[in-house]
């Protein structure tokens, strides 16, 4: 059995691990990185240190892209590996338990960081990896003038 | 320290590392855009000029397109970026965390670089650290 936490991107349903989440808030205060990435694309403060904003959106090419100072309607504070990434979404629901066997194979996606699908409120939800995400999508280090 | 209130992202320096700040009309040497990444230098009447130690006991000078405020920043509000980030930002050294929950970048002088001659009223020379 696994737990998961459901979000919502836009119209895109995704499954958190559970046992990432440090915490559930609302709205985040960021500011942009001048050599960030779409990904990564800033730094917010949490509990007295900065953390990297993470942006799903740009992700998933699903629903607008975080725009600075302030985040979507709830954020997703969540430990992965050594680093802690602010996660802003739409939307969060009740975290739910799944036997390994209900997750089927990724169908809609097949990117890495998408290592399973199943079903939440009748909406295929996409599981994903955000280590892999976090691994693919480090900011890149501006060469040369922009 | 002293706070650039920029449009694209509020900016700091520590107050310590500023030898003068001036005018832009009267700085003729390079200056650099540090938010360049971030689109263009907004136009302002007031744009100024912070000259800053930089490496080496050099100066770098930095374009500020936005009011400059000096405050006492408390150093428990200055949070050093993630490693996830500082690698591949080493001109910004922390976040400096406002009263009212605003942030700031706080830049690091010694690690902002210019490889270009160009002077600020002609073109203005972006960051690439």
């Amino acid at each position: 059995m696994r737990s998961f936490v459901p979000i919502t991107i836009d119209s895109t349903w995704i499954a958190v691990d559970m046992a990432t989440v440090r915490e559930i808030g609302g709205p985040v205060t960021w500011i942009a990185l001048p050599t960030a990435s779409a990904v990564l694309p800033g730094v917010a403060a949490w509990r007295g240190r900065a953390v990297a904003v993470a942006d799903l959106a740009a992700v998933l090419g699903a629903g607008e892209r975080l725009t600075p100072p302030t985040g979507r309607m709830r954020t997703l504070y969540l430990q992965q590996g050594a680093s802690t990434l602010a996660v802003p979404v739409d939307a969060v629901r009740e975290p739910l338990t799944i036997a390994d066997g209900d997750i089927r194979p990724p169908r809609a996606r097949t990117e890495s960081f998408c290592t399973g699908e199943l079903d939440v409120e009748g909406h295929t939800t996409l599981v994903v990896d955000l280590g892999v995400i976090l691994d693919g999508h480090r900011p890149a280090v501006a060469s040369g003038l922009l | 320290m002293v706070h650039v209130e920029d449009p694209r992202g509020r900016w700091s320096v520590s107050a310590s590392e500023v030898i003068r700040i001036l005018a832009a009309a009267e700085w003729t040497a390079p200056a650099i855009d540090v938010l360049a990444a971030l689109g263009a230098l907004p136009r302002a009447r007031n744009r100024r000029v912070l000259v800053l130690r930089g490496a080496r006991n050099g100066e770098v000078a930095l374009v500020a397109g936005g009011a400059l405020a000096v405050a006492e920043v408390d150093p428990e509000d200055v949070l050093p970026l993630p490693s996830v980030l500082a690698a591949a930002t080493p001109q910004v050294s922390a976040i400096v965390v406002a009263s009212d929950a605003s942030l700031s970048l706080l830049i690091e002088p010694s690690a902002v670089t210019c490889s270009s001659d160009t002077v600020v009223g002609e073109e203005l020379c972006p960051s690439h650290s």
